[in-house]
């Protein structure tokens, strides 16, 4: 699904974020991203995307090898996968429907398939009598769903989240990681990027460390291998 | 389901142009003076071929012969003038006597405010002249030089000068439009690119929001497509009223004027004979405007 051969970025500042990066995530996965500021976890993030370009090596993503995609095969490829940030990126002037609706009309579905898909993940996000409420009148939390529920609107193959509790209170950041596992559990591969030690030790899910761009290490378990 | 897709690209390009009412205005306002100053000066050349065209027609040559030429001599004249060829084809489309009763009739009436200025005027005092319409203009030239060649002949007039003079007005005309339209084009791309660079700035965040869902280039680019071919479609639609109504009004002034009352042959074009080539530039120029301006500015700032 995800596979990274031997990926080192160096950024044009002379910033190396990511250095020889070899690991693979299967279909149906839960990883964990792992490390301290500035490690490189959003770099990875971002080349999985394809925002940035490695310097070396290969990503191949569902099978197929992106470093020679094409600049406009690239929305098609974003479209496998849905995104989730810290700070929600939800549209300010419009309805939480809309935020969502957003995700369907850009992939030009019909409105019958848009009017039938939004309700259904503003229920599963827990939404549903939220529709017609603007961002800013959501909490945090409230807010982090609506951006989950937008990331799977398409019905991605996969979803990457950067930092997606970085905002949120404890209580708040369970919650969504929780709906994030049960998203997992329908079969949708889940890749979190994450400084929550609490949340990571106690899910014990795969988790991939990473030191100053270096992998030191990929196993299932706690935040950190010293307990 | 392309209708909604290309519904929704539509709307939201109208947004745009509605979000950024002070630029978009601004927008408006040149590319109106742009069209406007193109309309002013399309009108003037074309009223002054149309002009030309009246002159030629109208004015044509006339050969006069000397004033106590027999009847005999003046049919021969005649005769010789109608055969003139240049260039081995006949030159001479059509030919007039113009009596010596005549030529004194048309004196007095345009001297019919002072009959006193007539008395000391008799018939016999005018010259006989033909009055000479050409198969070509451009044998003008050699149509003189050959009837004053002919024995008798005194005097040729023709329009020749104003003909040439109206023209290279008309050409002087049309090259400084020229000019005024490229510096006008150019500052109207600069001025609509900066709108659209307002809105996208505007949208960077529904931009990015965007690109990682997935949208194709494309579909991010069209609806500010289509807020720069609204504005250049609606500055467009504008300038045709303002031009329309504009010319009507001072083309009327001038017919009434004194000095078109004194050239009785002149006219003007109605509207209606230019409306339709200033409309389909005005489109061009709107649509073009528009489309390039924007590609202009995504190009500069659209970085997907
Ligand atoms: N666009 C960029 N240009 C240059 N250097 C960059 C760029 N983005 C990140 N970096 C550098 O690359 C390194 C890794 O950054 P990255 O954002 O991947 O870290 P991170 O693990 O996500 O950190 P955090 O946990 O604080 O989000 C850092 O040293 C950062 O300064
Ligand atoms: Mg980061």
């Amino acid at each position: 699904m995800i596979e990274f051969k031997n990926v080192s970025k160096t950024y044009s500042t002379g910033t190396e974020a990511v250095n020889n990066a070899n690991f693979k995530i299967d279909k149906g996965e839960f990883v964990f991203l792992v490390g301290s500021s500035g490690s490189g976890k959003s770099t990875l993030i971002k080349l999985i995307l394809k925002e940035e370009e490695p310097t070396k090596g290969n990503i191949i993503i569902n099978g197929k090898d992106t470093t020679f995609l094409k600049q406009n095969r690239i929305p098609y490829l974003r479209r496998s996968m849905g995104v989730v940030f810290q700070d929600f990126r939800l549209l300010p002037d419009r309805t939480v429907y809309d935020n969502v609706a957003f995700a369907m009309y850009i992939v030009k579905a019909t409105p019958r398939h848009i009017r039938r898909q939004v309700p259904m993940l503003l229920s599963l996000v827990g939404l549903s009598g939220k529709a017609k409420v603007y961002p800013d009148e959501l909490s945090g939390g409230e807010q982090q769903r609506v951006a989950l529920a937008r990331a799977l609107v398409n019905n991605p193959s996969m979803i990457i989240a950067d930092e997606p509790t970085g905002n949120l209170d404890p209580d708040t950041a369970w919650e969504i990681m929780t709906l994030l596992n049960e998203i997992n559990m329908r079969g949708t591969t889940v890749v979190v990027a994450t400084h929550a030690k609490d949340i990571v030790d106690k899910m014990n899910k795969r988790v991939i460390e990473i030191k100053s761009g270096n992998i030191v290490r990929d196993e299932k378990g706690g935040y950190s291998s010293e307990v | 389901m392309k209708f909604n897709v290309i519904g929704y690209l539509i709307s939201e390009g109208f947004k745009n142009v509605m979000k950024n009412k002070k630029s978009t205005f601004s927008c408006l306002g040149v590319m109106c003076a742009t069209m406007l100053m193109f309309g002013i000066f399309f009108a003037i050349a074309q009223n002054i071929n149309h002009i030309v065209k009246i002159v030629e027609s109208e004015q044509g040559m006339q050969v006069f012969v000397d004033v106590n030429m027999p009847e005999e001599q003046i049919v021969q004249v005649e005769e010789t003038l109608r055969n003139i060829q240049v260039n081995g084809t006949n030159a001479i489309n059509k030919i007039r006597r113009v009596s010596k009763q005549e030529a004194y009739d048309t004196v007095k009436e345009q001297l019919k405010d002072h009959p006193d200025a007539m008395e000391a005027v008799e018939v016999e005092m005018f010259k006989v002249s033909f009055v000479i319409n050409l198969t070509d203009l451009s044998y003008t030239h050699d149509v003189v030089s050959q009837a004053e060649q002919i024995d008798g002949v005194v005097k040729v007039t023709n329009s020749e000068n104003t003909i040439t003079t109206l023209m290279s007005l008309a050409n002087g005309i049309k090259m400084f439009t020229l000019v005024i339209l490229t510096v006008l084009i150019i500052v109207s791309l600069f001025i609509i690119s900066n709108t659209i660079k307002l809105s996208v700035h505007a949208r960077r965040k529904e931009i990015s929001i965007m690109k990682y869902v997935g949208a194709t280039n494309n579909f991010i680019r069209a609806p500010f497509a289509v807020e720069g071919i609204v504005i250049g479609i609606a500055s467009g639609v504008i300038s045709i009223l303002i031009i329309c109504l504009g010319y009507n009004a001072l083309a009327n002034k001038f017919l009434s004027s004194s000095i078109a009352q004194k050239i009785q042959t002149i006219s003007l074009l109605s509207f209606g004979e230019m409306v339709n080539l200033i409309i389909i530039v005005y489109i061009l120029l709107g649509v073009g405007i528009g489309i390039i301006g924007s590609a202009i500015s995504m190009r500069k700032y659209l970085d997907v």
